[in-house]
C-alpha cells in the first residue's frame, strides 16, 4: 500500500537547472536525516558510522556532478528517492545495504567513472571480462 | 550635621545605621562601593562581576568555534596543521555547494539541532555556523525529526 501511494506522487519536472539543483540539496538533506533510523533498522552500528554513510551518499551524488540537463537530474532524483524509500521501508536486507554503501567503496562494487566521451567499445574494454 | 548625613545615606542605601557610623572617610568610600555594586547588578541583571561573566561567555563561544573548525577539517579532509580562521569561507577551503550542505548536516548531528533551509543557505563562514549553532542551542532547537 505504501509503495502504491508513493508511486503516485511524482513531482513535476524542474523548470530550470537552478530548481533541479535545489531539489538535489533537499534530497541530500532528507537522506542525511534518515541515516540514524537506517542504522537502527539494519543494525549497522558495528560496521559503519553516520559520518561515513553521509560521505558515501555525497560521493554517489557527486558522481553525477557533470549532468546539466534538468530532465536527467529529475530522473536521477526520482531513482534516488525510490532507493531511499526502499531502504527506509525494509525492502532491502542488511547485506544489500552493507554491500552497496559500506563495503562497496573498497572494491566490491566496480566504481566505474561515468565517462561521457568514450565509445561503447572502450567502456566495455575498461570494464574487462566481468559479467 | 555629619550624623544626619550618615543617617540619610544609610537610609537611602538600605544599610543598618550601625554599619554606617564609622569615620566619615570610611563611610564615604564604603557608600561609593555599594552604589557601584548596586548599579552594576541592576544594569546587568546578574549578581556576578564583569570578569567571570565575560570569561564564561568567551569560553562558550570559543568552544563552539573550535568544534566547528574540527568538523570542517574532518569533512574537507584538511590536515590537522591547517590553520583556520573564524572568517574563513568554506569555498576558500575548497568546498563546493554539496560540501557545504554536508558540513551543515554534520553540525546538525554533532549538536543535536535542526537547521532550516533558509538558515542553512546563509552559512558561508565558520563564524556564521558557530553563531547559528549558539542561537539554536540556546533556543532549544528540536531534535532531528525521525524519517517517515
Amino acid at each position: 500500500m505504501a509503495f502504491t501511494m508513493r508511486a503516485v506522487k511524482v513531482p513535476p519536472n524542474s523548470a530550470s537547472l537552478e530548481e533541479a539543483r535545489h531539489r538535489v540539496f533537499d534530497f541530500f538533506r532528507q537522506a542525511c536525516r534518515a541515516i540514524p533510523s537506517i542504522m537502527e533498522i539494519y543494525n549497522l552500528d558495528d560496521v559503519v558510522t553516520p559520518s561515513q554513510l553521509r560521505s558515501t551518499i555525497a560521493k554517489e551524488i557527486r558522481k553525477n556532478q557533470g549532468v546539466t540537463n534538468p530532465k536527467v537530474i529529475d530522473m536521477l532524483l526520482f531513482k534516488g528517492m525510490e532507493e531511499l524509500g526502499n531502504i527506509t521501508e525494509h525492502a532491502k536486507q542488511r547485506h544489500h545495504v552493507i554491500g552497496q554503501y559500506v563495503v562497496g567503496q573498497k572494491g566490491l562494487v566496480q566504481d566505474m567513472e561515468k565517462d561521457q566521451g568514450s565509445s561503447d567499445f572502450l567502456k566495455k574494454f575498461y570494464t574487462s571480462n566481468y559479467s | 550635621m555629619a550624623a544626619a548625613l550618615s543617617a540619610v545615606v544609610s537610609a537611602k542605601l538600605g544599610c543598618p545605621p550601625a554599619a554606617a557610623l564609622g569615620s566619615w572617610k570610611g563611610s564615604r568610600i564604603s557608600s561609593r562601593n555599594l552604589v557601584s555594586m548596586k548599579t552594576m547588578t541592576a544594569r546587568r541583571g546578574l549578581v556576578s562581576l564583569r570578569s567571570p561573566r565575560f570569561r564564561v561567555f568567551c569560553a562558550a563561544k570559543a568552544e563552539t568555534v573550535g568544534k566547528v573548525m574540527q568538523i570542517v577539517k574532518q569533512q574537507l579532509a584538511l590536515g590537522e596543521e591547517a590553520k583556520l580562521a573564524p572568517e574563513s569561507q568554506f569555498t576558500e577551503l575548497g568546498a563546493d555547494s554539496l560540501d557545504t550542505v554536508e558540513i551543515v548536516m554534520a553540525l546538525e548531528e554533532e549538536f543535536g539541532i535542526t537547521v532550516e533551509e533558509d538558515n542553512a543557505q546563509s552559512i558561508t563562514t565558520i563564524q556564521d555556523a558557530a553563531d547559528l549553532i549558539d542561537k539554536l542551542v540556546a533556543g532549544g532547537g528540536g531534535k532531528p525529526p525521525a524519517a517517515a
